[in-house]
């Protein structure tokens, strides 16, 4: 799972409350039936008592000890043969058996992070904790590091929770996500309600739906909802029309890739002069303006076609079931 | 000059080091408890910590004769159970002690407060108690200021001049300390005896700060590590 959120919206202070190392000033943590706080009850769990592995932004390596040692430090009390043997063990899975000697100062920061990894992974915590795990690392290591995390995600039997400010990053490597902004919790959920559904227009914004535009229901007809949008219509179904009445502005939202150009449609098509084309390494993104001033993104892959001219007028397709109407 | 008389050596020793034992331990304790808190009053009570490094030496003895004299608050105690401090070498101690205190206790909590909160974080995460958390990470970590801050309040504590002769004044084989000896050989005339222990001053404090250095030397090897820059988040 993955809390997204933009710096310093709270996200480590979530997670640090989680691991015991901030007390939260009310409200309870509780972790399969366990509770771990819980402010009316007055339990609070120290963070030795936790069984959570907390991998720090910056690895917080203990710099006197060697990796070995850093490795050992959460099993001390294991007999030495079965401490060694773990220790070994973590070693030749996060591919540092050469280094066990060495001292954090002396490793890169790919190696230094699977250290953090290994020492976080040795008492068989009950939960990983990742604050921000690659946002100090270049796109190789990274990509290197994600894949072994996965593969250490899949052999492990806990929950793994990890913080990121990069969308693509928590997509990928988790299956549920959390949206954080200043202020709290704004919507969490299975990744593709995330992406797909967002409840409102600061999950849109921080989930790439760059496209959120406001319109004035023109009609309801059984599970169709009819939108006006300057000079155009757009239907969509949404999952629940309780509160959408006749007349009503709204916002609705569709992400840039998911707009498309009209070939023989003629439901959901609005039309739109294209006035700025940027080409990214595997699409182009194309910026179209309304005739009411209103732009548009979109996103269209490279393979689909050369790229389109400036100036030019065409017209978009916005399939309805990638539409959403936001809440407030 | 056929026998020298070596008390003064053998006083100053035994007085830099019982003091420097005492500042280690208080300074540590003061250091650490001062270096993770914010309180009202903090710059203040850290001030009244470092004021015996800024006074002159004989302002700090005039204070301890104020407070341990025989009339002051706490002297007239030990007067009454016929243990004066005044004079005494414990005074010398007492004087070595807090003069030098400043010192170990200023590079002990620079040494504290440079240790990220992180570090002692992840090993509470890995099951270690507060007392682990202390002389596993933070006590080893700390260790390269610590030690410096212990050699500077050694040299200093050797080297105490003015507080010493007003508090304990100069009593040849009891409170006698070579800066007093000193003093007093070049008042009475005897410079080549001065000299001898001038000497020995000069060779003691310039080992100490070879060692400091030799010190110094190692904690850089500590600070250059992961000083990576990390997109901050809170």
């Amino acid at each position: 799972m993955a809390i997204l959120g933009p710096s310093g919206c709270g996200k480590t202070m979530t997670l640090k409350c989680i691991a015991g190392l901030m007390t939260p000033n009310q409200g309870s943590i509780i972790l399969d039936k366990q509770v771990l706080y819980d402010s009316q009850q007055r339990i609070n769990l120290p963070a030795r008592e936790r069984k959570i592995g907390f991998l720090f932004q910056n690895y917080a390596l203990f710099p006197h000890l060697t990796v070995h040692e850093n490795i050992a430090f959460g099993i001390r009390q294991l007999p030495v043969a079965q401490r060694n043997e773990r220790v070994q063990q973590l070693l030749g899975k996060m591919r540092l058996d050469r280094f066990g000697h060495r001292y954090p100062v002396e490793l890169s920061g790919g190696q230094q992070q699977r250290v953090a990894l290994a020492r976080a992974m040795a008492p068989e915590p009950e939960v990983l904790l990742l604050d921000e795990p690659f946002s100090a690392l270049d796109t190789q290591v990274k990509e290197q590091l994600e894949a072994e995390l996965l593969e250490i995600q899949s052999d492990f039997q806990g929950h793994v929770l990890f913080v990121t400010h990069n969308l693509a990053e928590a997509y990928r490597l988790s299956s549920k996500m959390a949206v954080y902004e200043t202020g709290g919790l704004l919507q969490w959920g299975e990744r593709q309600t995330i992406i797909e559904r967002p409840v409102n227009e600061k999950v849109a914004r921080l989930t790439g739906m760059e496209n959120i535009f406001d319109g004035i229901v023109s009609g309801i007809e059984g599970s169709r909802v009819d939108i006006r949008l300057g000079t155009g219509y757009l239907s969509l179904y949404p999952d629940n029309l309780n509160r959408l009445v006749v007349n009503q502005e709204i916002s609705i939202a569709i992400r840039p890739e998911y707009v498309k150009l009209a070939d023989s449609q003629d439901k959901n098509c609005l039309t739109a002069e294209l006035i700025d084309g940027k080409e990214e390494l595997s699409f182009y993104s194309y910026t179209f303006q309304f005739q009411e001033g209103t732009n548009i993104k979109v996103h269209i892959s490279k393979s689909a076609g050369p790229g389109l001219e400036n100036g030019n007028t065409y017209r978009l397709y916005l399939p309805s079931e990638n539409l959403v109407i936001l809440g407030e | 000059m056929a026998v020298m008389d070596l008390n003064p050596l053998w006083i100053s020793l035994k007085t830099a080091l019982v003091a420097t034992a005492i500042t280690f331990i208080l300074g540590i304790i003061v250091a650490r408890w001062m270096a993770g808190r914010e309180f009202k009053g903090k710059s203040l009570l850290d001030g009244i910590f470092i004021l015996p490094l800024v006074l002159p030496p004989t302002v700090v003895g005039f204070i301890l004769l104020w407070i341990l004299g025989r009339n002051g608050w706490l002297g007239s105690f030990f007067f009454e159970i016929g243990r004066p401090v005044v004079f005494s070498w414990s005074a010398t101690v007492i004087a070595a002690a807090v003069v030098s205190f400043p010192l170990m206790y200023q590079t002990a909590r620079g040494a504290f407060e440079q240790i990220d909160a992180n570090i002692e974080d992840a090993a509470r995460t890995l099951g270690a108690s507060e007392g682990t958390v202390f002389w596993r990470i933070t006590i080893p970590m700390a260790w390269p200021g610590i030690a410096a801050g212990t050699i500077l309040a050694f040299a200093r504590s050797l080297g105490e001049f003015g507080a010493t002769l007003m508090l304990a004044g100069n009593i040849p084989g009891r409170t006698q300390t070579i800066p007093v000896a000193i003093y007093f050989l070049v008042e009475g005339g005897k410079q080549q005896q001065a000299l001898i222990w001038v000497m020995v001053i000069l060779l003691i404090s310039f080992a100490s700060i070879v060692a400091l250095n030799y010190w110094k030397k190692y904690q850089r090897r500590f600070s250059s590590r992961l000083v990576r820059e990390v997109t901050a988040d809170s």
